[in-house]
């Protein structure tokens, strides 16, 4: 019987897109997922894979996608929530998403999970249980906006009766959804955030603690997954030698070139473990 | 995968090659055997394994217990950079000792 792929894309924001470069080395060796769950930044490249978008087409939008006009305002408008100009509740974002839906849109459009040509499955963080939520079915575009609704900087987003945030606050790297999912192999790229040496702001400090917080998520629950489930999984974790910033989409070649990188050093072995 | 015993003080046993679900069964063998054949205490050198997935953090695990539960230990030496991620990944770093080189876990016996 063949055995069922899956791919995960953990959150990472723009180091996801290294993902390409994996989807590029399984393809050359033939290899086609049978399934893709992706969480955060990871559940933009998961779409894509599902969605059998073409390399060069993701290549742009992950361009159009990383641009700083799509955090316009954050500054102003974290001095106007602190110092209680402007009204902040659960439902706010110190960004208006506007802009980063209209790039979504460009992307996925009106596509629906019925439209993928493998099963997706895309995580986000339940708002006030804190609880990780699998969404499979409705809008391509609603389903990746809530994954990537970074916690105070995007407004959660509402889809059906439950309030969505970032699918990193409860699970960066969703393996368990492949696990039970029924996979055979599971390939899992993840990635730590970047950790800052030096901060001088309040913001800089509170996104190294959200750093901070979301790293140890991934680390207990990578270790869980992996010395606590019978599934066999892959990990490629790529490696970059250079600073990224969340917005150096001009990297691209480069984030995508290591996530080829290191999905090539293990390829034979995914080969013999699919073979046998 | 492959494996090769270094008779001494400690035993080193070096692995090289994968470690997967096609592999881990046959290796957690060998450093059963090992630990039950009188030597509690086993390094294994990882400098020449090249792929493991969670198949073999498991037997990691399983060797580790093992030792443990004879009154010795099994501790890890120069596991390449990529493996090493995946180790720290796993907080594998926190419950197994895992050294640089192959004499500084020899050392660590010692002390």
């Amino acid at each position: 019987m063949k055995k069922r792929l899956s791919i995960v894309i953990g959150s990472g924001g723009i180091l996801c897109a290294s993902s390409l470069g994996l989807i590029k080395a399984l393809q050359s060796e033939g290899i086609q997922p049978s399934m893709a769950v992706g969480c955060s930044g990871g559940s933009l490249y998961a779409s894509i894979i599902a969605l059998g978008i073409d390399s060069e087409i993701a290549q742009s939008l992950t361009i159009d996608l990383y641009k700083n006009d799509v955090v316009e305002g954050y500054t102003s408008n974290l001095r106007a929530a602190m110092t209680g100009e402007t009204r902040f509740t659960e439902s706010s974002g110190l960004v208006d998403d506007k802009v980063m839906l209209e790039r979504l849109s460009i992307a996925f459009g009106e596509k629906t999970f019925k439209d993928t040509i493998m099963p997706l499955y895309i995580v986000a963080t339940e708002f006030y249980s804190g609880e990780a939520k699998v969404i499979s079915s409705g809008k391509i575009v609603d389903a990746t906006r809530a994954s990537s609704a970074i916690p105070m900087v995007f407004p959660p987003v509402k889809i059906g009766e439950h309030l969505f945030v970032d699918g990193a606050v409860s699970n960066p790297l969703p393996i368990d959804v492949a696990i039970r999912e029924g996979s055979d192999l599971i390939i899992a790229m993840g990635f730590e955030l970047p950790i800052r040496k030096r901060m001088n702001s309040y913001a800089a400090v509170t996104s190294h603690l959200n750093s901070l917080y979301m790293n140890n998520i991934l680390k207990s629950s990578f270790a869980f997954y992996n010395a606590a489930s019978h599934a066999e999984i892959i990990s490629i974790l790529p490696t970059f030698d250079r600073q990224i910033g969340g917005f150096d989409h001009h990297q691209l070649p480069y984030i995508i070139e290591q996530g080829e990188k290191a999905t090539a050093e293990h390829i034979s072995y995914i080969k013999k473990l699919l073979d046998n | 995968m492959e494996t090769t015993i270094t008779p001494g003080k400690i035993d080193v046993i070096a692995v090289s090659g994968a470690i997967d679900a096609l592999t881990a069964a046959e290796l957690i063998a060998i450093f059963h055997k090992h630990i039950h054949d009188g030597h509690p205490d086993v390094i294994a050198d990882f400098s020449q394994v090249e792929f493991m997935s969670s198949a073999g953090l498991r037997a990691i695990l399983a060797s580790v217990k093992e030792a443990r539960s004879v009154g010795g230990d099994f501790r890890m030496a120069n596991p390449s950079a990529g493996i090493d991620k995946v180790l720290k990944m796993a907080g594998f770093h926190n419950i197994v000792k895992i050294y640089p080189s192959v004499q500084e876990a020899l050392a660590s016996f010692g002390s």
